[in-house]
């Protein structure tokens, strides 16, 4: 073994601790000093003897908690990068935490998440033996471009041997690393699917073979879903896991595979969180564990809500989202299931990237291809926008036919929650950036928020 | 009064679609869109804007190969002061050819120029430029530049780069004809160049939707983008 690996790994395993001290444990810092000091660290480092990973662009970090929860109860030692980041230092701080001194693995399997534009980083070093990519949209305008060009980077960056488990409903990740291995998940036909796409994002829209127009038997969502093309006959893989009959009110469904019909308990009524709980059910099963085992784990696990913070306070309830700032798919999904909940709403958009304000101006382009149509609802009683884009936000909302009396303006984010009506009985939903300023600002916005509302009560 | 968009299953990236829906809104002028396997409405209609958005490499050459029969027509259309525009990399499938590392590929040739692709090397920046006296503000995102005799181009550069970070004239325009990098809802966010577009139309008073909100964005973010301490690549 080489002596630079060495070096790192100690140099990497001593900053831990310093780390811990002074507080700043969690970050990347580790892995971006072993990366340093030996760049291909990641060949070198000990890893289990089975290595799970996940990418695509939306629930993968789902997926992997799911997945690792389920390995864990079953008594796998599991390694993962929940604590860190997804690109190439975030894994190489898991993998180095996860070996002695003497370089020696104290785990069973590692699941780990994947950014998919770092793959071509970890997957030369890193060969998983089975691969998850849970869908390609459209994602961050700057960094990723679009999703073909991000299917094109897991063609290429993804080991041959890798065995794949692909979405049936996607054809954009369907169509990743032709060659290889691989078993398809999919979602049958759910009530208020529809044939043409009614969202802005359409990421797949001709035929991947002869770009002839494509056809769909039901869409769940934006090119998510069952497709064929007239013209060559092109069609979507079948599903060798599909959720079927899925019941919202008894909050059950059925996954049928080679080995038939088996019923699960639903996870969540979110058709993206359905999707996440089918993946990892399909993950389980390639795993070799039977569906009574998988659904027994699955019972005493809950989908994390790390990024859905819900309270009563006063008369309301707050609920405060992260809705991906520049994310316009992510956004358009937020929007979509707060208009979707019963009951009046009111939402305070602040999804402003804060450090982008800091260094330069957030590209705005996200705003026209996220469906901002969805708040022109009668249930979405008042929206207040904020932030440093607060009136392009305002703009887009007026554009999108929000009526101007249920809209307002505001640039600071505590005066726009001075804004919001409050209304008894009505659920606010504070919608969030992703960078940590936004974070941050959320939380004191929120509690201002809830002081208000139990003020009000009182 | 009709606006044609030229295959928006394949042009239709960065929210670029904005720009055609918003020119519509604020004309009256309908909409009517041309896909790859269909023959553009434009050389036998009156059309008041043709509009071609941002693409995927695919999509370039799929339009390539769609539009090459129809490159005289436009010529034509353009001679006779037809408006058309032409945004993001839709710009590069005018050019001569797009170099993508070791591969040549061959474009229209209707612009004096050509790409060079690097899809490893995503360029974004902020853009501040002049389109006469008017203030042109938008984003890049793009993987590659291009490079030849782009003349005064569309905009002049005030920050940021113009076809290439070396050059100040960004964009191409021929007549009516213009062609820009800049990304995303360029007539949302330059209410002054869309009311210009809709005058070129033959709008004879233009008012855009929602004209004051549009003006108010503008401003700040001309202001933000003529601050020189605000950084402009990203």
């Amino acid at each position: 073994m080489k002596l630079r690996f060495l070096m790192a790994l100690w140099a990497a395993k001593l900053s831990q601790p310093l780390l811990k001290i002074t507080k700043h444990n969690g970050t990347n810092f580790p892995g971006e000093l072993a990366l340093k000091l030996c760049p291909d660290f990641l060949k070198y480092v000990a890893k289990p003897r089975r290595i799970i990973t996940v990418t695509g662009t939306d629930g993968k970090t789902s997926v992997s908690n799911l997945i690792c929860d389920m390995l864990e109860a079953e008594g796998q030692r599991v390694l993962n990068n929940r604590a860190g980041s997804n690109i190439n230092s975030g894994v190489a701080t898991s993998l180095l935490s996860g070996c002695t001194i003497f370089n020696r693995t104290r785990y069973d399997v590692a699941v780990l998440e994947v950014d998919e534009r770092s793959s071509k980083r970890i997957y030369p070093y890193v060969k998983p033996d089975v691969t998850v990519i849970t869908n390609l949209f459209r994602d961050s305008i700057m960094r990723n471009g679009h999703p073909e060009y991000i299917a094109s980077i897991l063609t290429s960056a993804i080991p041959p041997e890798t065995k794949l488990i692909l979405n049936a409903d996607d054809l954009i990740s369907a169509s990743v690393a032709p060659s290889n291995p691989r078993v398809y998940f999919g979602l049958d036909r759910l009530p208020g699917d529809v044939t043409e796409c009614v969202n802005r994002i359409n990421d797949l829209r001709i035929c991947p073979k002869c770009a002839g127009k494509l056809e769909y038997e039901y869409r769940h969502y934006h090119h998510i879903g069952r497709a064929h093309c007239r013209d060559c006959g092109f069609q979507s893989p079948a599903p060798d896991y599909l959720g079927t009959d899925v019941d919202l009110e008894k909050m059950t469904m059925t996954v049928r595979d080679a080995a038939g019909d088996h019923p699960y308990k639903l996870l969540s009524d979110s058709t993206f969180n359905i999707y996440n709980q089918v993946t990892a059910i399909a993950l389980m099963r390639e795993l070799g564990m039977d569906h009574d085992k998988i659904a027994s784990l699955m019972s005493h696990i809950k989908i994390a809500e790390s990024r859905y913070l819900s309270q009563k306070a006063g008369q309301v309830e707050v609920v405060m989202q992260m809705a991906k700032d520049r994310n316009a798919l992510a956004c358009s999904r937020v929007f979509d299931y707060v208009t979707s909940r019963p009951g009046e709403k009111e939402l305070l958009l602040m999804m402003n990237n804060l450090s982008d304000d800091l260094h330069w101006s957030e590209n705005t382009c996200w705003l026209y291809d996220c469906d901002f149509e969805f708040l022109n609802d009668d249930g979405v009683i008042h929206v207040v926008a904020t932030g440093p884009r607060a009136k392009d936000y305002y703009l887009r909302l007026r554009l999108a036919g929000v009526p101007a009396d249920r809209v307002d303006c505001v640039r600071d984010e505590f005066e726009a929650a001075d804004k919001l009506l409050l209304r008894p009985g009505s659920s606010v939903y504070l919608l969030y950036g992703a960078d940590n300023r936004s974070l941050t600002m959320a939380h004191r916005v929120r509690e201002k928020i809830i002081h208000r509302a139990e003020e009000a009560q009182a | 009064m009709k606006i044609e968009i030229l295959y928006p299953e394949v042009c239709n990236l960065y929210g670029d679609l904005a720009n055609a829906e918003y020119l519509s809104r604020s004309s009256g002028a309908e909409i009517v869109t041309t896909s790859l396997k269909e023959k553009p409405h434009f050389p036998e209609e009156d059309i008041a804007l043709v509009y071609m958005g941002t693409t995927t490499e695919r999509g370039q050459e799929l339009v390539r190969d769609a539009f090459a029969p129809w490159l005289g027509a436009l010529k034509e259309r353009t001679a006779q002061g037809g408006l058309t525009l032409i945004t993001g990399n839709a710009l590069e499938i005018f050019g001569e050819y797009i170099q993508d590392e070791e591969r040549k590929i061959p474009m229209l040739g209707l612009f004096p120029s050509h790409a060079e692709r690097h899809m490893m090397a995503r360029y974004n920046s902020l853009y501040l430029g002049k389109y006469g006296e008017m203030d042109i503000v938008g984003f890049k995102s793009q993987f590659g530049h291009s490079y030849g005799d782009n003349g005064e181009g569309l905009f002049t550069t005030v920050r940021g780069p113009g076809l290439n970070p070396e050059v100040k004239p960004e964009g191409f325009r021929q007549g009516n004809l213009m062609a820009t990098y800049l990304v995303g809802p360029l007539a949302i966010l330059n209410p002054p160049f869309a009311k210009e577009l809709l005058h070129l139309m033959g709008v004879a008073a233009p008012q855009l939707e929602c004209e004051d909100i549009a003006y108010e964005a503008y401003q700040i973010r001309v202001r933000e983008f003529s601050d020189p301490n605000r950084g402009f690549t990203y």
